[in-house]
C-alpha cells in the first residue's frame, strides 16, 4: 500500500475520494480518518455512514482530538511524571517565555491547542517507541483530509507517521491553506502555505511518499475555475484547473456588481454572501459567512465583499500575499455557477459587470 | 495477561503489589489475609463492578483501609494538612497488540511505564469541595463517601464506562447472588460471553417470534372476549399481548438446565462446575480472566477431583486463572508451583520448584502442603509419635505449645524428606527436621538433602547412633529404663524395647500426658531451641 498524497483543486471531490476509498477497504481493516475542521468531520461521518456504514472499524477524529487521545493523554507522564491532561485550551496561549509544563498546559492542566503539536512530537521521542507502537497496533491506515492545513510541529508528526508501518493517505489543496495551526510558532515557518509542497516533494524524493495531482473540479463552472487559476502567480507551478461542471444556467461565470445593484442582485440570485471577517461588509445588510468558515462548503452562487488586497488584484492584477490569496481562492471556489464581487471602480479588470 | 496488580488503600491492603503467574495462580493465605479482597479488587478494576453492581453504587466507607484512614484522621486532628485518603487499583497487562487501545503511561509506576492497563480510583469529588472542606473541620474515621467519586480509566487516560471487550472476565464465587430471574449476574455474564453475537441474535429473534405467536394462538380467543369489554378511558380496545420490551428479553427466561433441572435448582457443586466449564471454554482470541473462589466449597471429594481435572483440561494459553483455596488437595492437584502466598503488602511466589517435585505432590494430593505454606516456622518429623513427643518437650522448655509461637509440626508420614525440604526452601520457611538415624551416621544422612539446608534457617537434627537408632531407644537412653517403664506402666514381665516398638503411638501419648519429668533426647532439645529462635 505505502503512503500517498493527492494534491487536489477545490471541488475535486477530495472528501468524497476519501469516502470512496474507505468504502473499498476490507471490513476488518482498522482505518482512521483525520480531518481539520469540525464541519468537515461531521460531513465525513455523515457520508461514511451512507457509503461505508457497515465498516465498524472506521473512525473519524479531528486533528486535535487525534493528538490528545493518542499522544498527549496516554503519554504525558513521559515528559511530566505524575501529570495528566485535564482538558483542552483552544484559545489560550502560554506566556511567551514559558518553559516546561507551563509551556504546554495551563494552570488547570488543559493543554494549549497551539502547543499540542509540539507536545505530541516530543512525547513520540520520549516514549521510547511505545507511542508509535500503540498507533501501529490500533490502525493499519490513517487518512488525512485537508493536509494543507497542518502546520509547524504537525509536520514532524506526519514525518513520524510516514516512517511507521501505518499506511498514510493524505489529500490536500495547497491553495486552500488558510488555517494555520499555530499562529505564533516559529518552527517550520518555511513550510507555511504553498511551501508545503516543497516539503512533500522532499519526502517523495526520499521514497516515503507518492504524490498524485488531481486538477479536475466537479464543482466550479469553467469560467470560475479559470479565474481561480489567475489568483496565484505562475511561479507556484500549479496545474491548470479542468472543470467538469457542464451545467448551464442563465447566470454563469465571474461578475462584478455595483454597490447600488447589490440588493437587487441578492433578491434575484440568492447568493451566499462571503466576507473576510466580521469587520468587513458592514455597509450591507446581508447574512454573511466569513471566508475561513466557508471552507468545505458548496454553494450555487456566491457574492463577495472584496478586501483592499482583492480590489487591488482586480484593478491592477497585483498578486495577493499567499495567505490572503488562499482565502480569496477558498471564497471563489465555493460557487458552482456564479461568483459576483462588489466593486464600484473596476480599474483594469476585464470582468463583466452584472446588469440588472 | 495480567502482569501486575497494584491495590492501594482498599480494605485490608494499604499498599499491595503482585505479579501473577501467566497461566495459573493459586492464592492461599490464612483467614483475613485478603484472598477474597484481592479477587474483589481485580474484578472491580476489570469489570467496574462488585457483586454485579457498579462500583459507585456499592461504594461505602469500609472500602477504605482502616489504618490509612486512622492515620489521616490523626494527622488532621493534630493540625497537619494531610490529603483525603484515596483508593486505587491498577491492573497492568502484557504488551499485546489487541490491548493497545488501553496502553498508556497513566499509572502509578515510577519510572514512567507505558503498557496496556486499567485503573479504578476512588477519590474526592471536586464538585463537593465545599462540603468536604466543612467535613474536614472535624474528620471521623468513617469517610463521607457521598462526596467521593469512582473513576474507571484505561492507562491511556480514557474513561471506561463498559467493560472493554478485549477483557473477558468470569467470576465464579460461592456466594451465589441470586437475581429475580434465577441466574446470578456472574453466570449471565459468562453465558453471554460464551455465545457469539450471531448466536445471541438468533436466540433473541426466535424468542420474539415465539412470543408473537402466542398472540395468534392462546391469546386470540381471550382477546376476542376482552375486546367486547369497554374498560379503557376512551373506548380503545384492550388486548393481552406478550411483552416485547427489552425488559423481558430472552436472557431472563433462557437458563441452563442440567438433566432437565433448571440451573438455579441444581446443587451448588453442580452450579460451580457448570460455571467453570462455561467460563473456561470460551472463544479464544481474547484475554480471558477466570477467577474461582474456593472451588472446594460445596463439593464432595469425588466431585472436587472431577472439577479439578476439568479445570486442568480447559486451561489454555489464552486464559489466566486465579483460584483461591483453603484446600491442600486443590493446591497439590493444580500444581504447587503456581502458589501465591498472600501477605499484607505483597504476595510471595514460590521460587523455582523442580517440576518433579510438583508432580510428586500432584500424585500425592492428600498431603498438607497448605499448612507448610501458611506456617511461620516448620518442624518436619517422621511420624505421629515424633510429633507428640516434640510437642511435649517443647512445652516443657517454653511453657506453651509450639503452635502458639506459629510453629507447625508436620509429620511426613513416609513422604520423601528431600521433596518436603525443597518445598520449604521454595517457600523460604525456617525448618527444623527431626529424624531417626536408623543406625547410620548422621553426617551421611545429611548428604542427600545438603543442597536444601542452610545453617540457622533449615537444619537437620539427628540423634547420635550411640544413643539409639530411633526415637524410642533415644528416650530410654536419656531417661533410664526404670523411669520409662514407670511412665508407661510396663512391668518387667514385658520387654520394654519390643513393647515400645510395637506401640509407638501409645508410647508417645503416655509419655506426653505423664506428670513426670522427661529428659529430652539431645537432638530434640536442640531442634526445639533452634526453631524457637
Amino acid at each position: 500500500m505505502g503512503n500517498h498524497l493527492t494534491l487536489a483543486v477545490a471541488g475535486s471531490r477530495k472528501t468524497q475520494g476519501i469516502v470512496d476509498h474507505c468504502a473499498t477497504l476490507p471490513r476488518e481493516r482498522r482505518a482512521l480518518v483525520v480531518t481539520y475542521t469540525q464541519t468537515n468531520q461531521d460531513e465525513l461521518r455523515r457520508r461514511l455512514a451512507v457509503y461505508a456504514g457497515d465498516h465498524q472499524g472506521l473512525e473519524v477524529l479531528g486533528w486535535y482530538t487525534f493528538l490528545i487521545h493518542h499522544f498527549a493523554k496516554p503519554f504525558l507522564p513521559f515528559k511530566f511524571p505524575g501529570k495528566r491532561v485535564q482538558g483542552f485550551n483552544f484559545d489560550g496561549r502560554p506566556m511567551r517565555m514559558a518553559k516546561g509544563y507551563s509551556r504546554f498546559l495551563d494552570s488547570n492542566g488543559a493543554v494549549y491547542a497551539c502547543e499540542l503539536g509540539r507536545l505530541a512530537h516530543e512525547l513520540v521521542l520520549e516514549s521510547r517507541g511505545t507511542l508509535v507502537h500503540r498507533l501501529e497496533c490500533l490502525y493499519e491506515e490513517i487518512l488525512i483530509d485537508e493536509a494543507q492545513d497542518l502546520s509547524s510541529h504537525d509536520w514532524e508528526i506526519i514525518d513520524v507517521l510516514l516512517g511507521s508501518s501505518i499506511d498514510i493517505r493524505m489529500v490536500g489543496d495547497i491553495r486552500q491553506s488558510v488555517l494555520a495551526t499555530n499562529p505564533r510558532s516559529a518552527k517550520n515557518k518555511r513550510y507555511a502555505y504553498a511551501e508545503v509542497i516543497g516539503w512533500f516533494r522532499e519526502r517523495e524524493a526520499q521514497g516515503l511518499l507518492e504524490i498524485m495531482q488531481s486538477a479536475t473540479t466537479w464543482r466550479c463552472h469553467p469560467d470560475i475555475a479559470s479565474f481561480s487559476d489567475t489568483i496565484f502567480d505562475a511561479s507556484w507551478l500549479f496545474p491548470v484547473t479542468d472543470s467538469k461542471n457542464d451545467t448551464v444556467t442563465s447566470h454563469d461565470g465571474v461578475f462584478l456588481v455595483y454597490k447600488r445593484d447589490v440588493e437587487e442582485y441578492v433578491v434575484k440570485y440568492k447568493p451566499q454572501c462571503l466576507r473576510h471577517s466580521a469587520s468587513s461588509g458592514k455597509e450591507f445588510n446581508l447574512t454573511f459567512l466569513n471566508f475561513k468558515l466557508s471552507k468545505g462548503s458548496t454553494h450555487e452562487r456566491v457574492l463577495i465583499v472584496p478586501t483592499r488586497g482583492i480590489l487591488q488584484f482586480l484593478q491592477t492584477g497585483a498578486h495577493l500575499e499567499p495567505g490572503p490569496a488562499a482565502s480569496f481562492y477558498v471564497a471563489i471556489t465555493r460557487a458552482k455557477q456564479s461568483v459576483a464581487i462588489i466593486v464600484d471602480d473596476p480599474g483594469n479588470s476585464s470582468l463583466p459587470y452584472w446588469q440588472p | 495477561m495480567i502482569t501486575k496488580i497494584k491495590v492501594h488503600g482498599y480494605r485490608i491492603y494499604k499498599k499491595f503489589t503482585l505479579s501473577p503467574n501467566s497461566k495459573l495462580n493459586l492464592i492461599v493465605g490464612g483467614n483475613e489475609a485478603g484472598k477474597s479482597t484481592l479477587m474483589e479488587a481485580v474484578a472491580l478494576a476489570l469489570t467496574g463492578r462488585v457483586n454485579g453492581r457498579s462500583a459507585s453504587e456499592e461504594l461505602n466507607p469500609y472500602w477504605f483501609n482502616t489504618s490509612v484512614v486512622a492515620e489521616f484522621v490523626h494527622k488532621r486532628r493534630s493540625g497537619e494538612r494531610e490529603a483525603l485518603p484515596e483508593i486505587y487499583i491498577e491492573i497492568f497487562f502484557e504488551n499485546r497488540t489487541e490491548l493497545q487501545s488501553l496502553c498508556g503511561a497513566i499509572n502509578s509506576d515510577v519510572p514512567t511505564n507505558a503498557c496496556p492497563g486499567v485503573s479504578l480510583r476512588v477519590l474526592p469529588n471536586p464538585e463537593f469541595a465545599d462540603e468536604l472542606e466543612e467535613w474536614l473541620k472535624d474528620p471521623l474515621p468513617l469517610l463521607p463517601v457521598e462526596y467521593y467519586m469512582v473513576e474507571w480509566r484505561s492507562f491511556a487516560d480514557e474513561k471506561i464506562t463498559h467493560r472493554p471487550r478485549q477483557l473477558v472476565t468470569a467470576i465464579i464465587d460461592s456466594r451465589t447472588v441470586r437475581s429475580s430471574s434465577g441466574l446470578d449476574y456472574h453466570l449471565r455474564q459468562i453465558l453471554s460471553d460464551h455465545l457469539d453475537p450471531a448466536e445471541r441474535a438468533s436466540i433473541s429473534l426466535a424468542y420474539r417470534e415465539v412470543k408473537a405467536s402466542m398472540s395468534e394462538t392462546a391469546l386470540a380467543d381471550v382477546n376476542k372476549r376482552i375486546g367486547e369489554l369497554h374498560a379503557s378511558l376512551h373506548d380503545q380496545t384492550i388486548a393481552l399481548e406478550m411483552d416485547q420490551s427489552t425488559r423481558t428479553s430472552w436472557e431472563g427466561s433462557v437458563t441452563p438446565h442440567v438433566n432437565d433441572v433448571p440451573f438455579s435448582m441444581s446443587g451448588q457443586g453442580q452450579q460451580a462446575a457448570i460455571k467453570i466449564s462455561l467460563a473456561m471454554s470460551r472463544h479464544s482470541g481474547k484475554a480471558n480472566f477466570v477467577m474461582i473462589e474456593e472451588p472446594e466449597n460445596h463439593l464432595s471429594h469425588t466431585s472436587l477431583t472431577t472439577l479439578l481435572s476439568r479445570i486442568e483440561a480447559l486451561a489454555s494459553e489464552q486464559q489466566q486463572l486465579f483460584v483461591t483455596t483453603h484446600s491442600a488437595f486443590v493446591l497439590n492437584r493444580l500444581g504447587l508451583d503456581a502458589l501465591l502466598l498472600i501477605g499484607p503488602d505483597s504476595a510471595r511466589k514460590i521460587s523455582e520448584l523442580d517440576p518433579d517435585t510438583v508432580s510428586y505432590f500432584q500424585r500425592l494430593p492428600g498431603y498438607d502442603t497448605l499448612r507448610m505454606a501458611l506456617a511461620n516456622k516448620i518442624v518436619l518429623v517422621e511420624g505421629p509419635s515424633d510429633e507428640i513427643i516434640f510437642e511435649r518437650i517443647f512445652k516443657d522448655i517454653y511453657g506453651k505449645r509450639p503452635m502458639e509461637f506459629g510453629i507447625d509440626i508436620l509429620s511426613m508420614r513416609g513422604l520423601a524428606l528431600r521433596r518436603c525440604l525443597e518445598l520449604c526452601a521454595a517457600l523460604d520457611k525456617p525448618v527444623a527436621v527431626l529424624r531417626d538415624n536408623d543406625g547410620i551416621d548422621p553426617t551421611e544422612l545429611k548428604m542427600p538433602v545438603a543442597e536444601w539446608l542452610v545453617d540457622g534457617r533449615r537444619e537437620l537434627f539427628i540423634g547420635s547412633v550411640a544413643s539409639g537408632s530411633t526415637l524410642e531407644p533415644q528416650l530410654v537412653y536419656h531417661n533410664s529404663e526404670a523411669r520409662i517403664r514407670d511412665i508407661l506402666k510396663i512391668t518387667t514381665a514385658a520387654d520394654l524395647a519390643t513393647w515400645m516398638n510395637r506401640e509407638k503411638t501409645e508410647t508417645a501419648l503416655r509419655i506426653a500426658s505423664s506428670d513426670q519429668k522427661i529428659t529430652p533426647p539431645e537432638y530434640i532439645r536442640k531442634a526445639a531451641e533452634f526453631i524457637y529462635g
